[in-house]
């Protein structure tokens, strides 16, 4: 329906550089692979209209740069998420000890209005490579740290290959709805959007 | 169509005055160019008023064959004349006219070909001032002045803040063509000056440039105000009229809150600003014989005469004023990406090998590098000279070193850049495992390396030889350079210099020196980013309040969405690099090395940031852009940055900006990030990899 507001379900990648978060994002949106992505300065985004029980919503999915030094940044891009997804490289062990800092940092900078059960996701990414050989962090190992952190649903992907990615990205936007203030899903077909803004910030911007 | 007598035409009085008392400096060009005001504000010293014989009024032909087949000329004035410098013989005449074409006006000013035999202006010089078809739609305002004695003259003012030199109605008619004007777009006369008609945007500090230029007179006599009423009394524009004009009663709204004086101190600055570009134009670019082999003005003063035409313009003019204030037009904001045409210096061809040897001595010394750097500022280097020439321009090689000198430095630093390499092509693969810093920074290059550039010829393919060699060279900087060690963004600046030197050595070499200018943009801390985002701010409040009062109030003012821009020097502005063609390529190196000869400021990437802005501020204000559409706009303006333009603008404003603008910048930012900046919000914890 026309008259119909869609909802803005924001998302933020994190991880460290090379994991695969552009690749991701684009596998997710364009259903395209490159090993020419750039790596990503600054920050940018992509927007994907999804649909869930007769509702479309605005799926707006940040990819900001992996490099630490970039992070003082992100103050300006965490703000206002609705969920948050942390990607390692399964092949890379720093990639997967760096998920803890990616998610205390986000947590401090997002500031969201109830950190313990605010929705993140985890991937492991690059399964792909040399066949899973290669591999480093085991399935087991990712899972109990995810269990840990308030069960944290964990998928296992390929951006190369577009494994798992549909399915994650799918759980990713239902917890981003999640975290939505409960009144907003259930809003009437026309609404006042002034109104309906206060009542989002309201409800995750403090 | 030609018009003949213009070596008879008397100086005006101020002229002939200001020529015998003011010496050629900039300043009292700068002074001269104000003269407008001076002549307003008192008597005419001489009193001597200015003479023309040629009333020649050539509006009756309509037609022009080399017209485009839909376009109608619906006002055509012959006589309509520029004046460069204060010599007679250097003024420009031309035919002004009004060009409808679908349902946009254009305005062209074409000057005559061949005019008496002592003019001055070559042919080259007169063309440097056509008007060549510009939309109504990138016209801010047109101001009128009509002195009491001399001509009627009207100044455009381009929504870019530019202006054309003002265009003297030799023949009259600025009063058709202003009503020729109304007939087809809106206009609205300014509530500061009566004289200043608004053509499309209200709120842009720079046009109010124009009515700036009548300061004195407001500061004596108060502002006459008429104040713009919201009906409308065209259907023309109705339909655009809505969201637009909403945005811009707003923004009046706040106008309105602003300080007095400070939008005063602006006005100021700006009235200086435009007024000495113009004359640095004009002393650049005309002036540059006669103050070399001092001829002077010979012309002498003749007849004074007041036109007839004149008073018959003044008494005209009142049907103009009674003209009922309209309703601001909204521009059109898919109209603004085609600005093509600035009044500003006109871009060179780029130094070829013959040029480039006059500037060196039988030695091989560079002689006069501030001219190397302003020949360079204005038209780049011819591709294969670059190999050359940067070096000097990064500072690697110092201009005054001979050709001996440089190349016996070129092998010392070769050796140099052996030994540092060495120190990490020795670590054995034991040795790595028991360095995970090391590790971790190989691997980030790695990473980066591969996906830098790679749809070049020059690094495309797998195993790619020049690939390996740009992870040679940035591992080897991040030994040379510990402490910054490597950060993303600078495979992106490495890539262009390896690509023209097709040296590793060189390269690398260059690469530090570039560095010693951008490296705090990539401090740990990210304070050299910050300070570059700060002054940033700082200088769109000095140019463009409304712009940034508009970011201000949408949470913009970090200047996050510039980060890119000034990251990696306006490179690669698409997303995806499939789309990146030689051609962009190429357009990068062009900006790199004018950015580079640090002329006319070192900070000029920041100007041409805001030069990129205010291309696009009707956009972004009039769609309300909040920070992520702001973002992702720029983010994807991705090679429609049309160089030529944006660097004039940038230079334009970089001279407007003038020593507020330098204020504005932090000291030091080249150096180290200042102190008084806003520390960034560094509440992080430890991640390894960098420490
Ligand atoms: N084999 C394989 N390679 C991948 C996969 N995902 C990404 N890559 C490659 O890994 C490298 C990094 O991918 P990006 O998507 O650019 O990584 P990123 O996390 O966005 O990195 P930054 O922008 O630097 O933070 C690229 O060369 C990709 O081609 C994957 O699933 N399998
Ligand atoms: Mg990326």
């Amino acid at each position: 329906m026309a008259s119909r507001r869609r909802m803005l379900l924001k998302v933020i990648i994190l991880g460290d550089s090379g994991v695969g978060k552009t690749s991701l994002m684009n596998q997710y949106v364009n259903r395209k692979f490159s090993n020419q992505y750039k790596a990503t300065i600054g920050a940018d985004f992509l927007t994907k209209e999804v649909q869930f029980e007769d509702r479309l919503f605005t799926l707006q999915i940040w990819d900001t740069a992996g490099q630490e030094r970039f992070q003082s940044l992100g103050v300006a891009f965490y703000r206002g998420a609705d969920c948050c997804v942390l990607v390692h490289d399964v092949n890379v062990m720093k990639s997967f000890d760096s998920l803890n800092n990616w998610r205390e940092e986000f947590l401090i900078q997002a500031s969201p209005a109830d950190p313990e059960n605010f929705p993140f996701v985890v991937l492991g990414n690059k399964v792909d490579v040399d066949g899973g050989n290669s591999r480093v962090v085991s399935e087991k190992k990712a899972k109990a740290w995810c269990a840990s952190k308030g069960n944290i649903p964990y998928f296992e992907t390929s951006a190369k290959e577009g494994l798992n990615v549909e399915a994650a990205f799918e759980c990713i936007a239902r917890n981003a709805l999640k975290n939505e203030p409960e009144e907003e899903i259930y809003l009437p077909d026309t609404i006042d959007v002034a109104n309906a803004r206060q009542q989002k910030s309201s409800g995750c911007e403090c | 169509m030609h018009e003949t007598d213009i070596h008879d035409l008397s100086d005006d009085a101020d002229y002939a005055a200001a020529s015998s008392k003011y010496c050629w400096t900039m300043w009292s060009l700068f002074v001269k160019l104000l003269r407008l005001d001076v002549l307003r504000l008192g008597p005419n010293p001489a009193g001597l008023l200015g003479s023309s014989s040629m009333t020649r009024n050539d509006s009756s032909k309509r037609s022009s064959s080399s017209d485009p087949e839909d376009a109608e000329v619906v006002y055509l004035k012959d006589n309509v004349t520029i004046h460069p410098t204060q010599y007679a013989s250097e003024r420009v005449s031309g035919r002004l006219r009004l060009i409808k074409q679908g349902s946009s006006l254009f305005m062209t000013w074409i000057p005559y070909k061949g005019q008496g035999s002592n003019a001055r202006l070559s042919e080259r010089d007169k063309n440097l001032y056509t008007i060549k078809a510009v939309p109504f739609s990138e016209i801010q305002s047109i101001c009128r002045h009509s002195p009491t004695i001399g001509w009627q003259y009207v100044i455009v003012v381009l929504s870019s803040g530019l202006a054309f030199p003002s265009l003297y109605f030799y023949s009259g008619g600025v009063r058709e063509f202003l009503a020729t004007v109304k007939q087809h777009v809106h206009i609205v006369r300014s509530s500061e000056n009566a004289n200043v008609f608004l053509v499309n945007n209200f709120e842009d500090p720079l046009q109010r440039t124009l009515s700036s230029l009548e300061l004195p007179r407001s500061l004596a006599n108060g502002t006459p105000s008429s104040s713009f009423r919201g009906s409308s009394s065209d259907g023309n524009q109705e339909t655009q009229e809505d969201s637009v004009s909403s945005v811009q009663r707003n923004n009046r709204q706040r106008q309105k809150s602003h300080d007095p004086a400070r939008d005063l101190s602006i006005q100021v600055l700006e009235k200086f600003s435009l007024v000495t570009r113009f004359a640095r134009e004009t002393t650049s670019q005309l002036f540059r014989e006669s103050l070399v082999d001092g001829h002077g003005p010979t012309e002498k003063r003749k007849n004074n005469w007041a036109s007839k035409e004149n008073q018959h313009q003044e008494a005209a003019l009142n049907d103009v004023e009674t003209v009922p204030d309209l309703v601001p037009v909204a521009p059109d904001p898919l109209e603004f990406d085609k600005l093509t045409l600035v009044w500003g210096q006109p871009r060179q061809h780029p130094l070829g090998p013959e040029e480039w040897s006059t500037f060196l001595d039988s030695e091989g010394r560079v002689v006069d590098p501030n001219a190397l750097k302003k020949r360079i500022f204005y038209g780049g280097v011819e591709h294969n000279l670059r190999k050359e020439v940067w070096p000097f321009l990064l500072g690697y090689y110092a201009y005054e070193s001979t050709y001996a000198e440089r190349q016996y430095a070129v092998s010392v630093k070769k050796l140099e850049y052996k030994t540092i390499k060495n120190q990490w092509q020795s670590i054995s693969p034991e040795q790595g495992k028991r360095f995970t810093k090391f590790r971790e920074r190989k691997g980030l290059i790695e990473k980066d390396v591969v996906r830098t550039d790679r749809s070049l010829s020059f690094y495309e393919g797998d195993d790619n030889p020049n690939v390996r060699l740009m992870h040679d060279i940035l591992l080897t900087y991040s030994f040379y350079n510990f402490d910054l060690g490597y950060c993303q963004g600078m495979s992106d600046l490495l890539s262009p210099l390896l690509f023209i030197l097709r040296d590793e050595s060189e390269a690398f070499w260059c690469f530090v020196s570039l560095m010693e200018r951008l490296g705090p943009n990539f401090n740990r801390d990210q304070n050299g980013m910050h300070a570059q985002l700060f002054a940033l701010s700082k200088l769109v409040e000095l140019l463009d309040s409304p712009l940034h009062n508009y970011f201000k109030q949408n949470d913009c003012l970090n200047y996050f969405f510039c980060f890119r821009w000034i990251l990696i020097q306006f490179k690669r502005q698409k997303r995806s690099e499939n789309l990146l063609r030689e051609f962009e390529y190429d357009k990068t190196l062009r900006l790199w090395e004018v950015l580079w000869t640090h002329y006319p400021s070192e900070h000029l990437h920041l100007y041409v940031c805001i030069a990129i802005l205010k291309r696009h501020r009707v956009k972004i204000m009039g769609e309300q852009m909040d920070f992520d559409t702001l973002l992702k706009f720029i983010n994807e303006l991705s090679g429609q940055i049309d160089l030529d333009p944006v660097l004039r603008d940038a230079e334009a404003l970089c001279v407007c900006a003038g020593e507020n603008g330098a204020a504005s910048i932090p000291r030091g930012l080249h150096l180290r990030c200042p102190s008084r900046m806003a520390p960034c919000t560094n509440s992080k914890t430890t991640r390894c990899c960098e420490k």
